[in-house]
């Protein structure tokens, strides 16, 4: 995967190319506006990310319009101390796929991007998702594990199939706050922790192996595998 | 005082004399023009007539008849004192007539002019009009204007009298009015004055109901927000170096500890673990005070949408359920149809979360909390509802206050900012936070207006 990294400050631009590099990205990092615009436009990339604010002439906002201009639909992550909701809405609405405020932590960004990267991919339409001997249908919001069927609120549904749709890669609790309940906020519980851990005692509790698992100090993953 | 062009107020009273002085002129120009003009024209008629008349009586008759008319018409005690006569013969000599001399120089016939005459020995000003009488001499008809010039002066002289008074009382009411103006001024100025020295205590008295008064009133509602706002960031200060600093304080213990002990790579990464954990609670308690912040100054109005209160219950009641039946608390939404309201829905949404948190913490296990929305007459309300121990009536009020905790609710986790929040979401829409006890237990009610609370606030009329 080549990534392109736009962030003026080193050290968060250490933190992201580190980590990035350690789950075998390929990545080049621009310290400024002008050089990433010109990398991001004359380049192919799997994803950029980059900084809303940066110093010249050149900010992070302009870099997203300037690419959308050109037509070309690379995905971008859009990183900023700024937090408010505004600032987040100008953030999509200028062309950005996703946006995250600083200070975050790298699981967070990593799913994020793991996100924006399967989101660019070609989504096949399906009826019917299955995940080992859980099969979900999607057209009679029937549940089934092995031959039991599982009984499932309306919300826990709508959990299960995104945990299925993104089956074996880390989603946060930011991701299902926002993709589940339509929470553009953070209740700053464990309100997340405590839904999945209903939604194990129904599909997980009697059954084997666990489909749901807990990733320490970033959220969650589903599928067979540990 | 304030310097002659400087004041506006001196400026609209002297605008207003300068009117007044030209409307006293242009009325004084009617009164004269149709009081002495008329009289003018009256007389030059007058006299007219009475020449044409004697000219008619006595065209083919002798000129001693004429005479002897005249005398009588001198004589008759009608107008004597003015009335001008005078038959000249053809030879240039007077006849009859009570003009000492004889007119010098010759005039055009049968119109009317103004001259010098001597009349009975005394010199005036005078109308006259000349004829030719047939035998080829001259009748004289005319009137002594003396009288009537001592008229005008009078009317002139009156006029100026009164335009000279008006004009007087016309400045003394300049000078009133614009020492009202500079005096209610005055007190807005004072008090902007006192209140940028440092006073933000003061405000304007507000003494009438006039355009002032509720300049006033505006002005004063005005410091009254700048003053909570003030107060907000002067508590805020006193959180942050209380309430930020301690957990500082123990994180950098902490790694110094770590730092200065033998370390082992076990130590130093639980060290850093719960620097992390440290500073993670640090981040969400920063974020809490810049949303209360950003809330409080009302800088996100303009994302406000119709939005189903009750949808919202519902939703956030399917977010906690799984808490709820965690901790054996009951949770269910109450609300009824939709309930649509001008709000920005993230934060009502997280203003109502944080209220079932609240509610689910503090009610305890086997309890019931309700949560749904209504309308009243004039607002729309969202009401969370337990029935567990409930808020004492003196701890209440305190309880929104930014990092204020109950005593007995310390050992639970929490940073003391969600009531602070929750409040501070209910001012932004224009609407409150109301507690009460719902015997047993806490009604926490969030009030928002039912109409559209962002252009009410931003297009409030100026009365």
């Amino acid at each position: 995967m080549r990534c392109l990294v736009i962030e003026d400050d080193a050290d968060t631009s250490r933190y992201i190319c580190n980590g990035l590099n350690e789950v075998g990205y390929n990545v080049l990092a621009c310290d400024n506006g002008l050089d990433g615009l010109h990398h991001a436009t004359n380049e192919s990339w799997d994803i950029v990310i980059l900084d809303r604010l940066l110093p010249g002439q050149v900010d992070g906002l302009s870099i997203v319009g300037k690419l959308r201009d050109l037509g070309k639909n690379t995905p971008v992550l859009i990183v900023s101390a700024l937090t408010s909701v505004d600032e987040r809405v100008r953030g999509l609405r200028n062309g950005g796929d996703d946006y995250i405020s600083k200070p975050f932590a790298f699981s967070e960004m990593l799913a994020r991007v793991e996100a924006l990267l399967r989101r660019a991919r070609p989504v096949h339409q399906t009826t019917q998702l299955k995940v080992a001997d859980l099969a979900l249908d999607l057209r009679t919001f029937r549940v089934v594990r092995g031959t039991m069927p599982i009984a499932l609120q309306p919300r826990e549904f709508r959990l299960l199939e995104y945990l299925m749709r993104n089956e074996g890669q880390v989603v946060t609790r930011t991701m299902l706050l926002e993709a589940v309940w339509d929470c553009h906020f953070d209740p700053q519980t464990n309100v997340i922790d405590v839904q999945i851990s209903r939604l194990r005692n129904k599909i997980d509790r009697d059954f084997s192996p666990p489909l749901i698992h807990t990733v320490r100090g970033a959220g969650y993953r589903f599928g067979p595998g540990g | 005082m304030v310097k002659f062009t400087k004041s506006i107020a001196t400026r609209l009273a002297l605008g207003f004399a300068v009117l007044v002085a030209e409307a006293i002129l242009v009325a004084s120009g009617v009164f004269y023009f149709g009081t002495v003009g008329v009289m003018d024209r009256r007389i030059d008629g007058k006299i007219a007539a009475i020449s044409n008349r004697l000219m008619e009586s006595f065209r083919n008759r002798p000129i001693e008849e004429l005479a002897r008319q005249i005398e009588r018409e001198l004589h008759d005690g009608i107008d004597s004192d003015t009335e001008i006569f005078l038959v000249v013969s053809p030879a240039g000599q007077r006849v009859v007539g009570n003009l000492t001399a004889v007119p010098s120089a010759t005039r055009p016939l049968g119109q009317v002019v103004t001259d010098e005459v001597v009349r009975e020995g005394k010199r005036a000003t005078g109308r006259l009009i000349v004829q030719q009488l047939p035998d080829g001499g001259y009748l004289y008809v005319g009137r002594d204007l003396s009288e009537q010039r001592s008229i005008s002066d009078l009317v002139i002289k009156a006029l100026l009298a009164g335009a000279g008074a008006s004009l007087l009382v016309l400045a003394a009411g300049a000078l009133l009015f614009r020492h009202q103006i500079e005096k209610r001024i005055g007190h807005i100025r004072r008090t902007a004055q006192r209140i940028e020295a440092g006073d933000l205590t003061q405000r304007i008295p507000v003494s009438s109901d006039d355009e002032f008064g509720r300049l006033s009133i505006d002005i004063n509602r005005m410091l009254d927000r700048i003053g909570h706002l003030m107060d907000g960031v002067r508590h805020v200060s006193n959180a942050i170096a209380h309430d930020l600093r301690t957990p500082l304080g123990r994180i950098r213990s902490r790694l110094d500890e770590a730092v200065r002990r033998e370390a082992t790579v076990a130590s130093l990464s639980e060290a850093a673990g719960a620097a992390i954990e440290g500073i993670d609670a640090l981040i969400l308690v920063f974020e809490k005070l810049l949303q209360i912040a950003e809330a409080e100054s009302g800088v996100r109005a303009r994302s406000f949408e119709a939005v189903d209160l009750n949808g919202i219950a519902k939703d956030m009641v399917e977010l906690y359920d799984a808490t709820a039946e965690q901790r054996q608390v009951s949770l269910k939404p109450a609300g009824g149809g939709a309930v649509l309201a001008q709000v920005d829905r993230n934060l009502v949404a997280s203003a109502v979360a944080s209220l079932i948190d609240n509610a689910i913490k503090y009610a305890g296990p086997g309890t019931t909390v309700e949560v749904g929305a209504y309308a009243q007459p004039q607002s729309v309300a969202i009401v969370v509802r337990d029935n567990g121990p409930g808020i004492s009536a003196e701890e209440r009020p305190r309880v929104t206050e930014r990092f204020y905790r109950l005593d007995h609710s310390r050992n639970l986790p929490g940073n003391g900012l969600g009531l602070s929040i929750v409040s501070a979401i209910a001012t932004l829409h224009g609407g409150a936070l109301q507690l009460e006890d719902a015997a047993p237990g806490l009604l926490a009610r969030i009030v928002l207006p039912s109409g559209r609370p962002a252009e009410t606030v931003a297009d409030r009329p100026a009365a």
